[in-house]
């Protein structure tokens, strides 16, 4: 059991946003884990991007999904209530592509969730998404704007492309942000060499990121504010990395593409080491 | 769904670069167009699992036919008789079969899954045709099985002596309006050239790509069917043709 924004979770191991669709298919992976972060949730449905959306890179991916979802009504209407009975810790992954959107997407969950977790670091959309987390302003307004119309924990999810981390997260927790989670994925690139021209421009994730992302959330302990580590965790082992840099949680992601039991076995390693075991 | 440690029983190579395994997996009901996630190591790269179709299950006996292409199909085939391999599945919807004269169209490896198929038509009394084309003979694989299967096999190849065409050359010179359902599987260029051809019965065409999770959890795989993405490794991999949107 870990507390955290007063909160009790059940373990410190969390899905991160976008990997495990709203955790309705593995449901005893979404039962067993600290809370789940959904997938991206935008005012209106999105179809998201066109196909190639995910192309494997040494030890990672490079992911272009772009923020495919039913948007916030029918996610309320069809599919909140449902995961609610498998957990009851939810973090709703917030994405606008203007201030206001960010706010009316938070106004229309209401406290129907644990928390929000804005994203501000999709790297797969063309308006918003990253844009607005590379710019300490920007993010700071997003914040204050979402903080007046609601009292439940936001987490900013931050990215690490191009831009410091630190910063961001500053202004955000000035602005009344409750905690941070890093990093979201990094960009990246592949190219078709018999076509002469990128074959995906998208998000890298899985081990190849980790350090990267180990040293962010390292960075950011300074700030002594609640941080979800994410970024390449693949084992017990990885996670108890984040929490000895600093992290009061960890998030999965790319684990769970190849194995959707992973989190599962995560937690049962976890345990074991901070239990003082090997 | 679940992860199953598998013993390879008889690996086989059946042309250069494609080879066989048999595993014994008791209790699956999978039906045609299922598949399995397989991992290909332990260490992170490739990170991913790779999609293999069920090409044949019987009384608990599990036959894969894999092509190598890539790194991790070339990974898997270091494998040997008595290896392990771990697997997860069945995925994929379970395809169910038309009551209606058949017309199978295989293209390349594209007849691992149409295997399975044709001897669920089999089973099931549906009386069908097997057209399969390859590069050249070596390639065209369970030519034998095909051929016990169904009196009714064409089997062409664009290097063959006597007659050189690919699948769909073939089509034109079957009596097409004989039938009532179409199964198709091969490279994505045939599968738009198949569509063009607008058959008159409707065509389950089985999508092979690249997959994220494969079990529907990442929307990494989508392709666009009537109008919106949907995921290949859960809303197929059996699509009909028809609704199939290619950009090319
Ligand atoms: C449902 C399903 C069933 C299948 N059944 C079978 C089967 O029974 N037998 C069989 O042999 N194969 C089957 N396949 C195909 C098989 O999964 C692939 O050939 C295999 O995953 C290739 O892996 P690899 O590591 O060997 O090749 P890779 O190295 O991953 O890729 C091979 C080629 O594809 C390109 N490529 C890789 N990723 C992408 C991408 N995202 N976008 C565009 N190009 C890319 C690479 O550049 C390379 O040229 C099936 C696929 C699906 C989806
Ligand atoms: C397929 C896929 C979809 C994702 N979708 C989202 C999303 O909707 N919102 C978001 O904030 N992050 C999304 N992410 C980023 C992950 O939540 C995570 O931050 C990142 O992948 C790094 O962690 P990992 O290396 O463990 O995957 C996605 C990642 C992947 C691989
Ligand atoms: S591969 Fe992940 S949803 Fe299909």
């Amino acid at each position: 059991m870990i507390e955290i924004f007063n909160i009790e979770f059940q373990n410190p191991v969390f899905i991160a946003s976008g990997v495990f669709g709203f955790g309705l298919k593995y449901k005893n992976v979404t039962r067993s884990v600290g809370a789940l972060f959904t997938k991206g949730i935008t005012l209106l449905p999105r179809m998201g991007n066109p196909p190639p959306r995910i192309y494997e890179t040494p030890c990672g991916i490079i992911n272009s999904v772009g923020l495919e979802n039913p948007g916030v009504k029918e996610f309320c209407r069809s599919i909140l209530p449902r995961i609610k009975k498998i957990n009851s810790r939810i973090f709703v992954n917030v994405a606008g592509f203007t201030v206001e959107e960010y706010a009316q997407i938070v106004e229309e969950i209401g406290d129907r969730v644990t928390g929000f977790e804005l994203n501000i670091s999709c790297p797969n959309v063309k308006e918003g998404g990253v844009l607005f987390g590379q710019n300490p302003k920007m993010a700071a307004e997003i914040v204050r704007v979402v903080r007046k119309r609601t009292r439940c924990p936001i987490i900013v999810k931050l990215t690490a492309n191009f831009c410091d981390p630190l910063k961001v997260g500053r202004a955000c927790i000035d602005a009344g942000a409750d905690g941070l989670s890093l990093i979201n994925t990094l960009y990246g690139l592949v190219f078709d060499i018999k076509a002469k021209k990128p074959l995906i421009t998208g998000g890298l994730s899985g081990p190849a990121i980790r350090p990267f992302a180990l040293y962010c959330v390292h960075r950011l302990r300074e700030l002594k504010v609640p941080v979800i580590g994410i970024g390449g965790i693949m084992t017990g082992r990885d996670a108890y990395e984040f929490l000895l840099a600093g992290a009061k949680a960890v998030a999965i992601g790319t684990a769970v593409l190849r194995d959707p039991y992973a989190p599962l076995r995560i937690i049962e390693e976890l345990d074991t080491l901070l239990k003082g075991g090997k | 769904m679940m992860w199953h440690l598998v013993k390879i029983i008889n690996k086989e190579w059946l042309s250069r670069d494609i080879f066989s395994m048999e595993f014994t997996l008791h209790g699956l009901k999978p039906a045609p167009g299922q598949f399995f996630q397989i991992r290909i190591n332990e260490s992170y790269d490739p990170l991913l699992s790779r999609p293999i179709s069920i090409a044949d299950y019987e009384k608990g006996r599990l036959l894969m036919i894999v092509k190598i292409v890539g790194r991790g199909t070339e990974i898997l085939s270091k494998k040997k008789t008595g290896d392990e391999v771990l697997i997860f599945g069945p995925l994929g919807k379970k395809l169910k079969i038309k009551n209606k004269k058949s017309l199978i169209i295989a293209g390349g490896i594209g007849v691992a899954p149409l295997y399975f198929l044709a001897k669920s038509l089999k089973k099931a009394r549906i009386d069908f045709t097997f057209v399969y084309g390859a590069r050249t003979p070596s390639e065209l694989v369970l030519k034998d099985e095909i051929k016990k299967l169904s009196s009714r096999a064409v089997f062409i190849t664009e290097t063959g002596s006597n007659k050189a065409g690919t699948a769909l050359s073939v089509l034109n010179e079957l009596n097409l309006a004989e039938y009532g359902a179409g199964y198709a599987c091969g490279p994505r260029a045939m599968l738009v050239e198949l569509k063009k051809m607008n058959l008159q019965f409707p065509v389950y065409a089985f999508c092979e790509d690249f997959l994220g999770c494969g079990c529907g959890l990442c929307l990494g795989c989508a392709i666009k069917y009537k109008g919106s993405y949907k995921r290949i490794c859960e809303d197929g991999p059996v699509f009909e043709l028809k609704g199939l949107e290619f950009n090319d």
